[in-house]
């Protein structure tokens, strides 16, 4: 099939209003390689026929949500087709009753969230732009926020999916009961695998009921051990917070300032999440961590509820690089380091030590209580090549020290310099049973080539 | 059938000790079932390694002839998953006790898969912490089985199943390599191997060694039973709950004639004209479960409760857990037989399909007696027979086809915690489609591409992973299914 000819079928099937050539695609670019089209599908069958239509024309395809997540990946091999699901959005059911809800991959997550709300249920998924990502975006990427901590994550809520792969062919995997295992749970296949199976086309969720009354005990410390220690406590107590959340003394300023909250400077910052029915419950709890935190030498915090405490999740979410927060793209860079969660204050020191030494701005945010540590980086005052050699070195030494404790350190975020540079994924356990896995869902490499871990 | 057995079994002794090699027919009997009794298969030969060394050095053997072998916990499940149904080698695992590591600050435990779940709550008990998975058999299956069969429990509502809780594997594969996915540490770059591998009935590889999270026990458990007129009303009562915001860590109903079998058996002080009991957990910091426990009272009421008892203490709660517990084995006091059903709905279709059943139930002139995880719509009905007659084993049967297909019309799943094994693979059809089916078989190629581990489970027709992925033109011809073949399919 020549150009011409792939992109009139593609025009057939969705009308040439919604296929997108020339400069217009160019918007679409994928680490700096712009596809030939870009086609906007609002079926699964739709969807299920492009497909088709590009395995047959052997043309390389990106699937693509809101566009929020696409710099993590390596830079593909070729990217001839974005298969873009902003018309994929509909909401299929929401069995309120049930708690299960079932939308297409293109629907925003927050629209979804709206639909839930009219229950007064909600989707425990809590990742960062979450007012951009599409719910098939965040399922692609296993975006997760601090909530994991008691929610989980996609792999726990997602209890159905229907997937069109390379050929076209549409599956399903799941049903739509919280407990079902009839055959193999096909919905962990695709999540996190970042389109190189398949474009996630539908997904039904778990959800759950609002939580009544929410509070956050926000408490500074002077020094990472005394953090250390009142994480340890609280970790090894009977409470039960939806989130833990430790950040350093810079991620601590910038999001006190955005929140407005009153915060001494130089602190680092222990936020704790207490969600209940019963607010004297959450109060409880409350207390309870105020206590571990004084006795561990916080010399006291500041209770959130309403307003603050709904402002300053969103600002720890959606934190950027950059002393404002608005590094230029090609000097700032976003890691995730996945490290014990014994380890987390710990990996605070060894993130300052190499920052330091590599001469880079760094905040870091971690959920204290899931291991999970995130870099912000930035060099606003250098040029890019040694931005690019800096990040580079502090990705080989923290990813070496993860990696030695069974962990792994993944680049989220960075312009294409950065990728040629250095792997974004780091070793993998497995990878000979992963390269098997893409081999038989897409044998002819069509989906995302070349972006995934080890080359897949 | 293994040609030249002797030959193997010399092998085989120079991996383990000689004594736990077994291939005499009258010893090899003990593994012809497992806890789906009405199916049953003699292996060739039965191995007990020791270690995990011993299993890949045992599963190289099979893998060099071509053997068939599958592996085994305790033989608690109930799908037909642990028998060597086409023959070959059973490698029992449950002399693999070893807990290797217990890492409290980490929250994590790394076990031996023949670790019997039991033992690692034990283990870890005095720490304050425990491991939620809590299936029926737990103090008999080994938690390699339960990763297996992806296993449930009664605690599934608030802490989901075995899946939640395992975080890393240690696998022999079917060509006798080794190999380590996932950890203690979230979010391993990759697919999710782990994920996939839980539940894979196995048919995947042998997993040796099990990384589990484990958890912080609650402050304060909470447990109340609810006596209600009828079944309607202890069903929107579960409704009530949930619509409340509240996530209990159990939610338990059973009918009438499960209340009748467990008094009769336990004494557990049920009474015996309730419609139905409603066993309620909840668990968290004291201030919570105080506060919930309010809130689910006003909730039976308003569905026109009985009788409420909250537990005071752990003794009262034992009792109100008994007759629970004693389900299964108190069925004996209607009929001699049971075959356990295992299905799922959505849980507003309970009072529907509750319906059904006793439909269903006068229908065959067989008493089905219903227990189940409420919480998360996982039906147990204990269809009861009499298995001297092979006319109520055939009704008995018939009759659970029939629940499993009005089941999938509600829109739920043939089975919730049991798996698939023998039992239910000519059902998979009605859940999935062929191409469904054919996604499955692929990831199993990637596996076990000579199909040599556990053949012939899960999947309702065999098919080699030469034609797995080959276009749809070229796939094997129609053939019957053995439900169309054995004259079910009228119901389907």
């Amino acid at each position: 099939m020549t150009h011409i000819e792939w992109i009139n079928s593609l025009e057939k099937i969705v009308g040439p209003e919604h296929v997108l050539t020339g400069p217009e695609a160019d918007t679409f670019a994928v680490d700096g390689k712009a596809p030939q089209a870009v086609v906007f599908p609002s079926s699964v069958e739709e969807t299920s026929s492009v497909m088709a239509v590009a395995s047959e024309a052997a043309v390389k395809v990106i699937p693509w949500g809101a566009g929020s997540q696409m710099a993590l990946g390596a830079i593909p091999e070729r990217v001839d087709l974005v298969v873009a699901l902003k018309r994929l959005n509909q909401m299929v059911d929401h069995e309120w009753g049930d708690m299960t809800a079932t939308v297409r991959g293109g629907m925003r997550l927050e629209d979804f969230q709206q639909v839930l709300g009219q229950h007064q249920q909600f989707l425990p998924l809590d990742p960062p732009f979450a007012n951009q990502a599409t719910v098939g975006g965040l399922l692609a990427t296993n975006a997760s926020g601090p909530r994991r901590l008691f929610y989980g994550t996609a792999r726990d809520l997602l209890i159905a999916i229907s997937i069109v792969h390379a050929d076209g062919t549409v599956t399903k995997g799941g049903a739509k009961v919280v407990k079902n295992v009839t055959g193999y749970d096909m919905n962990k296949l695709y999540i996190g695998a970042l389109g190189t199976l398949g474009i996630i086309v539908e997904a039904t969720f778990r959800v759950y009921p609002r939580i009544g009354c929410e509070k956050t005990w926000l408490a500074p410390f002077s020094t990472l051990d005394y953090a250390e220690q009142a994480i340890a406590q609280i970790m090894d107590s009977p409470l039960v917070p939806n989130a833990l959340e430790f950040l350093d003394t810079e991620a601590a300023r910038r999001i006190s300032t955005k929140a407005q909250i009153d915060w001494p400077a130089g602190q680092y910052a222990l936020a704790a999440s207490v969600g209940s029915v019963a607010e004297e419950a959450v109060d409880a709890q409350i207390e309870a961590i105020d206590r571990i935190c004084r006795q561990v030498g916080s010399p006291g915090g500041n209770r959130l509820h309403g307003d603050s405490h709904h402002t300053f999740w969103h600002e720890t979410r959606d934190i950027t690089p950059g002393k404002n927060g608005a590094a230029p793209s090609h000097l700032r860079a976003v890691l995730k380091g996945g490290v014990l969660i014994s380890r987390v204050a710990e990996t605070f020191r060894f993130g300052e030590e190499v920052a330091k030494a590599e001469d880079l701005d760094l905040c870091m945010v971690a959920e204290a209580g899931s291991g999970i540590v995130r870099f912000y980086l930035s060099g606003e005052d250098q040029s890019p090549q040694q931005f690019v050699e800096r990040v580079a070195s502090m990705v080989e030494r923290l990813r070496s020290g993860f990696v030695a404790q069974g962990g792994s350190l993944v680049i989220l975020q960075a312009e294409a310099e950065l990728k040629r540079r250095i792997d974004v994924w780091g070793p993998v356990k497995g990878l000979g049973l992963m390269q098997g896995v893409k081999e038989r869902f897409d044998p002819c490499n069509t989906l995302n080539p070349g972006r995934f871990v080890g080359g897949i | 059938m293994i040609q030249d057995k002797m030959r193997i079994v010399k092998e085989l002794e120079k991996i383990v000790e000689p004594h736990a090699v077994i291939h005499k027919e009258e010893e090899l009997r003990v593994y012809e079932c497992d806890g789906a009794t009405i199916f049953r298969a003699l292996p060739d030969l039965v191995v007990l390694p020791t270690t995990p060394h011993q299993v890949a050095e045992i599963v190289k053997i099979c893998h060099r002839d071509r053997l068939y072998f599958l592996p085994r916990g305790a033989g608690t499940g109930l799908s037909g998953g642990a028998l060597a149904s086409q023959g070959g080698i059973i490698i029992g695992l449950n002399r693999m006790t070893r807990i290797l590591d217990v890492d409290i600050p980490n929250q994590r435990a790394v076990v031996e898969s023949g670790v019997v779940n039991v033992w690692l709550a034990q283990k870890i008990s005095g720490d304050g912490y425990y491991y939620a998975p809590d299936p029926a058999s737990q103090t008999a299956c080994t938690i390699g089985g339960n990763v297996a069969e992806n296993a449930g429990g009664v605690h599934t509502p608030k802490y989901g199943v075995t899946t939640n809780h395992v975080l890393g594997l240690e696998v022999v594969l079917p060509n006798g390599e080794t190999v380590e996915i996932g950890g203690k540490v979230l979010d391993p770059p990759g697919y999710d191997l782990v994920g996939v591998f839980v539940g894979s009935e196995g048919t995947f590889g042998i997993a040796t060694k099990v990384t589990v999270r484990i958890l912080h026990k609650p402050e304060a458990v909470k447990t109340l039973m609810g006596i209600f007129h009828n079944v309607e009303d202890a069903s929107n009562a579960v409704s009530g709950i949930v619509a409340r915001g509240i996530i209990p860590a159990c939610l338990e109903m059973m009918d009438n004639l499960s209340i009748q079998a467990v008094e009769k058996y336990a004494k557990a002080g049920y009474p015996m004209d309730a419609g139905a009991v409603l066993l309620v957990e909840l668990d968290g910091p004291k201030a919570e479960t105080e506060a919930l426990a309010e809130l689910v009272v006003e909730v039976f009421q308003d569905h026109r409760v009985r009788e409420v008892r909250v537990a005071k203490n752990d003794e009262e709660r034992q009792l109100l857990w008994k007759g629970r517990k004693a389900a299964l084995a108190a069925m004996g006091q209607i009929r001699p037989d049971c075959y356990l059903q295992d299905a799922v709905i959505p849980r507003t279709k309970l009072p529907v399909i509750l319906k059904e059943i006793e439909a269903l139930s006068k229908e065959y002139d067989l008493p089905v007696a219903n227990v189940f995880h409420a919480g998360d719509g996982n039906l147990h009905p204990f269809i009861l027979y009499d298995g001297r007659y092979e006319e109520e084993i055939r009704k008995a049967v018939e009759v659970g086809v029939r629940i499993m297909h009005r089941c999938i019309e509600m829109g739920g799943s043939i089975t919730g915690e049991h798996g698939v094994g023998l039992e239910k693979q000519d059902f998979m059809s009605l859940m999935y489609t062929e191409d469904d089916l054919e996604a499955m078989m692929k990831i199993k190629c990637v596996f076990n591409p000579d199909q040599i581990l556990n053949p012939g489970k899960i999947f309702p027709t065999s098919k080699s992973c030469v034609e797995v992925g080959q276009s749809k033109r070229d796939r094997i011809r129609y053939e019957p299914h053995r439900i169309e073949k054995e004259g079910l399919a009228q119901f389907l």
